[in-house]
């Protein structure tokens, strides 16, 4: 059986077109044990045990970043934030929540880096590279136009668009009820058509 | 359905009709995600919690969770086969030679040559790299099973999901994960080799099974089924000998040389290769090992040797329970379905 929520009640949608946040995140209970199971094992000085965790939340952390700065420079945050929670493990007091504690780790660092580098702007992917096709140009403009959204939106087609997540996996990661991703991204798709001229 | 809805279906899941914006963006977008390896990481000071005070409520805690997560993936898989991508080279699924993101439906096979490697997505329960020179084949993947056949070569497994709901088929055993990380070695005779990197592992054949924490490795072969695990940093003596208790008949003359060894090269950490052997063999070898055993870690209060040589489970639980191993709450909380099957 699929993890198939009924379709979004597109009127309903229409009243309140704002930005679903939850009021607190909620992770699936597997997920979270085994989470937890692996914060515990790490802290120990287990590292496979933390490459699982890599594996599970790197696209996350990701997208959360390159929504947020540079493309340039998300790989090399993507590693900063993994090493500090390495070395941050014994600050997490739930290790079932350590999705949600690497998303706001990732959130803060990208907040850092505006501040650290507030007059760096990104190079245009034409200046980058010579003769860059008009696919690449396009895909610039839609990725800054997905970053034009509000955060709730951008998050959400980020991570849906760029890193491949389907909607269930967004909410398994980020701790979102499957029923506020599935607004957000309706919602967020809507007004990128809108902004993208679709 | 109208095309408003079925462009939602398509963006929630990522099936049903491809909405042709939708997949457009997908496609432009795809090459800004991520594709970074894991930093390399620094030592970090072991730590000791102190939690027995909580262990309770942890342990009522984790019961709940593994039984939510449990419904959870139950729920959440995805029937109709698995993501497969190309990491080198050009393996086939189906006899067809794959260059991007393909699938491998239930009843297909994959095969990789001495070049190619890929890397299969097991619905949204884990990760399963398919080294060179392998033939994996998907046998079901539904709700609670996710199933395949390694016929030949060399897997890595990386499962998040809860404990069996993915299960490997070898010519001599199925190889049962437990929440874990694995390397898996089928050779041309059929012989397997499973190595754990965290988590466990069953081993199970006509009745027989193995349980393989992290950093222990089990052979298993046709006919007999798996063999005894133990540590991969065992003495190799002990290693040998087990080769020769595992896979040999019965008669065979060297057996009470090899148990001698076993018994005789074993350190307290090999206890758990010791527990495996309490239960296998005749009930004269059953009690030389017992013997030893209760040598190495404290003997269990209030079990007798007569029904751990009876094969009495309570007993033989009671055992385990002395090997102190660091996941021994997590396998507590494993085997009773797994024993009550």
């Amino acid at each position: 059986m699929r993890n198939v929520l009924p379709p979004v009640d597109l009127a309903a949608e229409r009243a309140a077109d704002v930005p679903v946040r939850p009021e607190t995140a909620r992770f699936s209970g597997g997920q979270a044990a085994e989470d937890g199971r692996l914060v515990l094992a790490a802290r120990d000085g287990d590292r496979s045990a933390f490459e699982l965790l890599y594996d599970r939340y790197a696209r996350l952390v990701h997208g959360l970043l390159l929504a947020r700065v540079s493309r340039d420079e998300v790989d090399d945050l993507v590693q900063d934030v993994f090493l500090a929670a390495w070395r941050r493990l014994d600050d997490l007091r739930d290790p079932a929540a350590f999705g949600g504690w690497v998303a706001m780790i990732a959130r803060n660092r990208a907040t850092d880096f505006h501040r650290r580098s507030a007059d760096l702007v990104e190079l245009p992917d034409n200046l980058q590279a010579r003769g860059a096709s008009s696919a690449r140009a396009e895909a610039r403009a839609a990725l800054d136009a997905i970053r034009s959204l509000p955060e709730a939106y951008r998050d959400t087609l980020v991570l849906r668009l760029v890193e491949g997540l389907t909607g269930p996996e967004i909410a398994m990661r980020t701790g979102l009820t499957p029923a506020s991703v599935r607004v957000n991204l309706h919602r967020g798709m809507k007004l990128l058509r809108d902004k993208l001229g679709r | 359905m109208s095309d408003e809805l079925k462009s939602d279906e398509y963006l929630w899941s990522g099936t049903g009709e491809p909405d042709a914006d939708i997949a457009q963006l997908e496609s432009l977008l795809a090459p800004y995600g991520h594709r970074g390896v894991m930093p390399l990481l620094p030592a970090r000071p072991v730590r000791r919690r102190a939690l027995r005070a909580i262990v309770p409520v942890l342990m009522a805690a984790a019961s709940l969770a593994l039984v939510a997560g449990a419904a959870w993936f139950a729920f959440a898989a995805r029937p109709g086969g698995w993501t497969v991508q190309s990491l080198a080279g050009t393996p086939s699924v189906g006899g067809n030679p794959i260059d991007g993101p393909s699938r491998l439906g239930v009843g297909q096979t994959l095969i990789t040559d001495a070049q190619s490697r890929a890397r299969i997505a097991v619905g949204e329960v884990g990760r399963v790299d398919v080294e060179p020179n392998s033939r994996v084949r998907l046998l079901e993947s539904r709700a609670g099973e996710h199933r395949m056949a390694l016929d030949r070569g060399q897997i890595r497994a990386r499962i998040w999901a809860p404990p069996r709901f993915f299960f490997v088929n070898t010519p001599s055993a199925v190889a049962v994960d437990l929440g874990c990380a694995y390397t898996l070695d089928v050779n041309d005779r059929g012989w397997g080799l499973v190595r754990v990197t965290h988590g466990w592992v069953a081993f199970e054949y006509g009745g027989r099974e193995s349980f393989i924490p992290k950093d222990a490795v089990c052979a298993t072969r046709p006919r007999f089924g798996p063999g005894t695990p133990h540590f991969a940093d065992a003495p190799p003596p002990l290693v040998e000998a087990l080769s020769i208790l595992d896979f040999s008949p019965t008669e065979n003359v060297n057996r009470a040389a090899a148990l001698d060894t076993v018994l005789v090269t074993a350190r307290p950490h090999d206890a758990l290769t010791l527990w495996h052997l309490l239960s296998r063999g005749s009930k004269e070898e059953r009690g030389r090992v017992y013997d030893r055993f209760v040598t190495l870690v404290p003997a269990p209060a209030g079990v007798t040797r007569d029904a751990v040589l009876a094969g009495d489970r309570r007993a033989l639980d009671a055992c385990w329970n002395q090997l102190g191993l660091d996941s021994a709450s997590w396998w507590r909380l494993w085997k009773s379905p797994w024993r009550e099957r």
